[in-house]
């Protein structure tokens, strides 16, 4: 126990010196900032100025309702997002109009218009014509308001009162309430349950690839150096393995620890909304439980490899299988309960990101939960038996990679 | 005592070591010889429990080696290397501490073995800053810092400069008095020759001679001559009476063949050549080495 703990101490005081690992501290939650938060932001942020908007209408039935409803939409209260101008000129050609519009906006003297051409008295096709793809609101309004009014004129004219057909077209959200214990609410937006359990399954994967790589560039050193032998006439191969796991293990909490800080940095500030950090409690557990998993998988595989060359390939290919969770999780976050999320959720390698991914959506049972961290825990122990055994021998031979075939003598030797 | 029993290390398909066994005494240096390839490592090994025998059985102190052995052995691998990143003091603390040892005497053993071998000052530098030697002489301390029972050295003066060397077998020798048990590991037969009491010369994973120095000389010795000379060597390279001859510059080694006496064979070169020295010599163990190698081979 005492040379565990001597190893674990080692691996953590030397591995937290290194320039990779206080690189991997910093860089790695601003990746993460980058994917996940700044997309929302962007989304969210609505352009702070005025933006002229040209109609050309030959029906003369849209421009002034148009921008009566869309001059609705106010900055900060006060000013308006829109401001229109009727481009229709009667004594022109509908493409004269057009053709002097389209290089008005290429002059940039307004943002872009509208091109309303009215056909029969139910059909009509718009265009937005601008230097580049509008965004996304400003075209959902305008279809929205153009459909409005369209309906209404033709609601009107059929003599149903503007009360009745303003009702009439009144849209019911369904708003989503997850319903935790105790009977208490929670509201569920879809882009923070996706962002925030997206972090976690991201940050345990880059965490578990980045301590992975030290691992494996430790050993290759340990082999190339021959110091692996003096350590292995010092103590067992067994209290080797594990002082190496638990010393990045609690290299990972530390990281952990300060993302966190980082991370209620953040909530302070209102930049990551306090709902990512419900359950975090039972979400650290399978976090921690997923990183020692995957660890013992590294150490295993990386004992065997003894250039640094075969170390980029291996953590290239332990990092694909890492993956494979992270893609999963989109079709599993859309249908929560489907069978392949049930099955994935039973799966050693899937458990702690799928795990994640359910805290996040909805109330896990109990029994779940018992079951899962028993299966991991087995695995663990399992995992943990077959690297010792391939990290025993693996440690010790130079040169060539073993052919699987090998491996699995190397598996069935006897200790 | 050491006990070595039977060893067999069967690798796939290659026996590297092939039923050897030998004792250990404490207080004498037992030089494990053989040329590259004899198997010498893959003992070792085995001895340090870095790797498990397939059969065979090895004792220390009349018992079969437990886990607490390992705290009672040193080791300096032939191939060294250090962490080069990290500091003397706390790459020998390690080490220390893996031995089991008190963090206080860890760090009391370590700031007089560091004066012992005059690199107190290189106490808090990064190991890659030190020069080859004293990178050396770190790994030296790492495999003694403990005060262990039984040392292995393999060709512990490889990268040392000849002052240094002096230095190390000096040390080496006080472990001698200490009583310890040491078994030094090399091809260099003129090292093991001023150094080991004992030898065990393998080969192809075999024992091919063991015992005492002196009886091994003892054995061989009574008709090696030694001779100066100038002029054709042919002449007598060529004698029935030489068994085997190993011409130098103006100088040979011979071995005569069995019951030919030195005396008679002087009579007979003295007109063949023309002779600055005559002497009978004990063979070196370079040659007995070389002897049992090639007799091996045919």
């Amino acid at each position: 126990m005492n040379k565990i703990f001597t190893i674990a101490k080692w691996e953590y005081l030397e591995k937290i010196k290194t320039k990779i690992f206080i690189i991997s501290l910093i860089i790695t939650p601003l990746i993460i900032m980058i994917f996940s938060i700044l997309p929302t932001l962007l989304a969210d942020k609505e352009s702070i100025r005025t933006k002229l908007i040209g109609v050309v209408d030959y029906s003369d039935i849209y421009f002034n309702q148009l921008s009566f409803e869309l001059e609705k939409f106010k900055i900060d209260d006060t000013q308006p997002y829109y401001i229109f101008l009727n481009l229709t000129d009667k004594n022109k050609t509908i493409d004269l109009v057009k053709a002097e519009a389209d290089s008005s906006v290429m002059q940039n003297r307004f943002e872009g218009y509208l091109l309303i051409h009215h056909g029969n008295i139910d059909s009509i096709s718009v265009q937005y014509r601008s230097q580049s793809i509008g965004s996304f609101r400003d075209i959902r309004r305008f279809e929205d308001v153009i459909n409005k009014i369209r309906i209404q004129n033709e609601l009107s004219a059929k003599g149903i009162d503007v009360e009745l057909a303003n009702m009439i077209q009144k849209n019911v959200d369904v708003e989503q309430i997850k319903i935790e214990k105790d009977g208490e609410e929670g509201k569920q937006n879809f882009m923070i349950v996706f962002f925030s359990a997206f972090i976690f399954i991201l940050l345990l994967m880059m965490m578990v690839i980045y301590s992975g790589q030290m691992l494996v560039r430790s050993l290759i050193e340990e082999k190339s150096n021959r110091l692996i032998e003096i350590l292995i006439s010092s103590c067992t191969s067994e209290e080797l393995l594990a002082g190496k796991i638990i010393g990045l293990s609690a290299l990972g909490l530390t990281q952990i620890l300060i993302w966190s800080l980082i991370g209620i940095g953040l909530v302070g500030s209102a930049i990551i909304p306090t709902d990512a950090f419900q359950n975090i409690l039972p979400m650290l557990l399978y976090f921690v439980i997923g990183f020692i998993f995957y660890t013992t998988i590294f150490v295993g595989i990386g004992s065997v490899v003894s250039t640094e060359q075969e170390a980029q390939q291996i953590t290239t290919f332990i990092s694909l299988i890492l993956v494979l969770p992270v893609v999963i999780a989109v079709p599993a976050i859309q249908n929560p309960g489907s069978m392949m999320v049930k099955f994935l959720s039973f799966i050693p390698l899937t458990i702690p990101s799928i795990m994640l991914l359910r805290f996040k959506i909805e109330v896990v049972p109990l029994t779940d939960i018992l079951i899962t961290l028993a299966i991991m825990f087995v695995s663990v122990i399992i995992t943990l038996k077959l690297s010792a055994k391939i990290f025993r021998i693996g440690i010790l031979s130079y040169g060539k990679r073993p052919s699987p075939k090998e491996l699995i003598r190397w598996l069935k030797e006897k200790n | 005592m050491l006990e070595v029993k039977n060893l067999v290390k069967e690798f796939q398909n290659t026996l590297a070591v092939n039923d050897i066994s030998f004792n250990v005494p404490p207080g004498k240096i037992f030089g494990l010889l053989g040329p590259n390839g004899a198997g010498k490592t893959t003992t070792i090994r085995t001895i340090l429990n870095i790797i498990k025998p397939t059969s065979g059985t090895i004792f220390f102190d009349g018992q079969p080696i437990r886990e607490d052995f390992l705290n009672k052995i040193g080791y300096l691998p032939e191939e060294r290397g250090l962490y080069k990143k990290s500091k003397v003091i706390d790459v020998l603390l390690y080490f220390a501490r893996l031995k089991n040892m008190a963090l206080i005497e860890a760090t009391e053993q370590i700031d007089i073995w560091l004066k012992k071998l005059d690199i107190i000052k290189y106490r808090n530098t990064k190991i890659e800053e030190l020069s080859k030697g004293n990178q050396q002489k770190v790994q030296f301390i790492m495999s003694v810092i403990h005060d262990p029972e039984l040392i292995i050295f393999d060709e512990p003066f490889s990268g040392f400069d000849p002052i240094n060397q002096q230095e190390i077998r000096e040390l080496i020798f006080s472990f001698i008095s200490e009583g310890k048990i040491i078994i030094l590991s090399t091809h260099q037969m003129e090292t093991a020759e001023k150094l080991c009491s004992e030898i065990f010369l393998m080969n192809n994973g075999k024992e091919v001679k063991s015992g005492s120095l002196e009886s091994i000389k003892k054995d061989f010795g009574g008709n090696h001559v030694e001779i100066k000379f100038s002029g054709n060597i042919s002449t007598i390279s060529d004698m029935k009476e030489v068994s085997s001859i190993d011409t130098y510059n103006n100088y040979a080694e011979i071995q005569l063949s069995q019951d030919v006496s030195p005396s008679l064979f002087l009579k007979k070169i003295t007109d063949k050549i023309d002779l600055n020295h005559f002497s009978v010599v004990e063979p070196t163990l370079n040659k007995i080495f070389i002897d049992l190698i090639k007799h091996e081979k045919n």
